[in-house]
């Protein structure tokens, strides 16, 4: 585990720790700030305090946030697609990552070359062309025409995070399953799988998280309300509500509670997990 | 006989389904985007194939797209030489305080990160907002009030305030890999460094970076990577202005395509974007691979 550095000197010591807290506060205090305000009244931020604590808290400003943010429909759209598309990434990149480091085949090296491009693309190059491809199929305006490209775009990482993961699991495991004549997706889902867990847990959080907070996608592909996910909620509020600032910071606080929330209790897991494939590889 | 590991069934089972998307949400349309770039469409109406002319205007006749490439490469040069070295450094210092705290610590300086870059990006406007934005104030408040400025809609403060929120976001991501590589160098060679005599700075300059050499090039390598890729956090803050000065070509091509009605152009221009980061992205990989092993 963490090998940490022999510590220095007492009063370096308290410095250094000062330091860090120091960068920590910096690193909060927008999000502070916005916490703050978000409870006041517009008026209150074109005041020529630094900073006003909400005494009185206005809570009603999370209400009309909610409701004129649309934050309850645009929250279960948001997790509708971005769990099925987690669930899909991840079970797609869990075979291919087994299939480029386990198996044997003949475009193998093409394949790991498809992987490492698939990282290289933007997103963006995509937004044009997808919109004349996507519609032959009636894609363009659908959640399935969301959900196709955010596997696509997460494939290649998550595949490589298992790549990671299935070298340091030893493969005798599999070779004397096969022999006493388990099936394939018998081993795969009763043997590897359960060895792999921490990959999945790191390509699901990671997943979820990069899709959760998505935009350009499905501001390039949607259309229809009904089917815009929870980013827009702050978008909603740009033009109609722009003077509201308070309602417009409740809702910038409504919508990054859930993957904060996420990211709190599965931030061991991003943290060591995310990094494990580059510092090996 | 062919092995277990060798079914060609089973591979094709693993491989075509994820194969399958790649192909049908990347390299499909980056097939269409090819053939339009060729035409002038403007998104409806007939389709003219127009030969090179797009490219010809891109390289030849569109300032925008030079200063779209120019705004690029500082990006990259503030994300590798001013975003790495600080979060190198805030890492070494996590490296010297206990485990417990440096978690916390590292769970707060990662936070930008996980948040959506559409509250990134209003986040950002709201603080440099000239009238209510807490800058301004805090430059009131220390009496520097004849600095406040409209920063991003100032043609000498927009560019930079704009690569500072990209690099503010982005910098969780290369702590977190310095750490974890920190994390990796044996004890040993740096207490060996110290009894040889060696202080802190030349431990770190002859030792330990030494050792993290491959860290710090995959590190710079997903720097530029993502240097190429932004997109968002300029499209919500200033939208390229003011007067394209901070214009990203990934911007520039989704406002030539569905603002200006040049979807031709703007494919011309994702065709560019592609190529460039992918031959960026070849070169330096080879520059960084050849690099360690002369020394």
């Amino acid at each position: 585990m963490a090998k940490q550095r022999r510590p220095a000197g007492s009063g370096l010591r308290i410095l250094l720790y000062a330091f860090l807290v120091l960068i920590a506060v910096l690193q909060l205090f927008p999000l502070v700030w916005v916490g703050c305000y978000s409870l006041l009244k517009s008026g209150d931020l074109f005041g020529s305090e630094f900073l006003k604590l909400p005494l009185h808290p206005l809570w009603h400003n999370y209400v009309r946030a909610w409701v004129d943010g649309k934050v309850p429909l645009y929250f279960c759209n948001s997790l509708i697609v971005v769990s099925v598309s987690t669930v899909a990434s991840t079970a797609l990149s869990f075979c291919l990552a087994y299939a480029l480091t386990r198996m044997q085949w003949r475009f193998k090296a093409l394949g790991l070359v498809a992987v490492t491009l698939g990282m290289v693309v933007p997103i963006h190059t995509t937004l044009l062309p997808n919109f004349i491809w996507f519609g032959y199929f009636h894609l363009i305006d659908t959640r399935l025409g969301l959900i196709i490209p955010y596997v696509a775009f997460t494939l290649s990482f998550n595949t490589l995070i298992y790549m990671g993961q299935f070298r340091t699991l030893p493969k005798s495991i599999e070779e004397a399953a096969l022999m006493d004549g388990a099936s394939w997706p018998r081993i795969l889902w009763s043997i590897v799988a359960p060895l792999a867990m921490p990959a999945t847990m790191t390509v699901g959080v990671m997943t979820f998280l990069n899709n959760w907070n998505e935009f350009i996608m499905a501001n390039t592909y949607l259309a229809t309300d009904d089917l815009r996910t929870l980013p827009f909620s702050i978008i909603r509020f740009q033009g109609q509500y722009s003077s509201d600032y308070a309602v417009q910071f409740a809702c910038m606080v409504l919508v990054a509670l859930p993957a904060l929330l996420l990211y709190f209790v599965f931030s061991k897991r991003i943290m060591e997990g995310a990094t494990a494939g580059a510092i090996k590889g | 006989m062919r092995g277990p590991f060798q079914n060609r069934s089973v591979v094709a089972t693993l491989v075509l389904p994820g194969i399958a998307v790649m192909v049908f949400a990347m390299l499909v349309p980056l097939g269409f985007s090819l053939y339009y770039s060729f035409t002038d469409w403007a998104g409806f109406g007939d389709v003219h194939p127009v030969g090179w002319e797009n490219y010809k205007a891109i390289f030849t006749q569109d300032p925008v797209f030079w200063r779209a490439l120019w705004n690029t490469l500082l990006l990259m040069l503030a994300t590798v030489f001013i975003q790495n070295p600080v979060a190198f450094a805030l890492a070494a210092l996590l490296a010297h305080v206990s485990a417990r705290f440096s978690r916390i610590l590292r769970t707060i300086y990662f936070i930008p990160a996980v948040l959506s870059l559409v509250i990134v990006a209003k986040l950002w406007v709201s603080i440099l907002n000239p009238t209510y934005g807490i800058l301004n104030k805090l430059l009131a408040l220390v009496g520097l009030k004849s600095l406040a400025v409209s920063w991003l809609s100032n043609p000498h403060t927009a560019l930079a305030a704009v690569i500072f929120i990209i690099v503010w976001q982005g910098f969780g991501w290369a702590l977190l890999f310095y750490y974890a590589g920190l994390m990796t160098v044996p004890r040993e060679i740096e207490e060996a460094a110290r009894v040889d005599g060696a202080n802190w700075f030349q431990t770190y300059l002859l030792v330990v970076i030494p050792y993290l050499l491959p860290v710090i090039s995959a590190v710079v390598v997903i720097d530029v990577i993502s240097s190429m890729k932004q997109m968002e956090l300029i499209f919500l803050s200033t939208g390229g202005g003011p007067g394209h000065l901070t214009q990203f070509v990934s911007v520039y091509l989704y406002q030539k395509a569905f603002v200006a009605g040049e979807y031709g152009y703007g494919n011309a221009l994702s065709v560019i974007l592609v190529v460039l980061s992918v031959g960026l992205t070849l070169i330096i990989q080879r520059v960084m691979r050849s690099a360690p092993d002369e020394s």
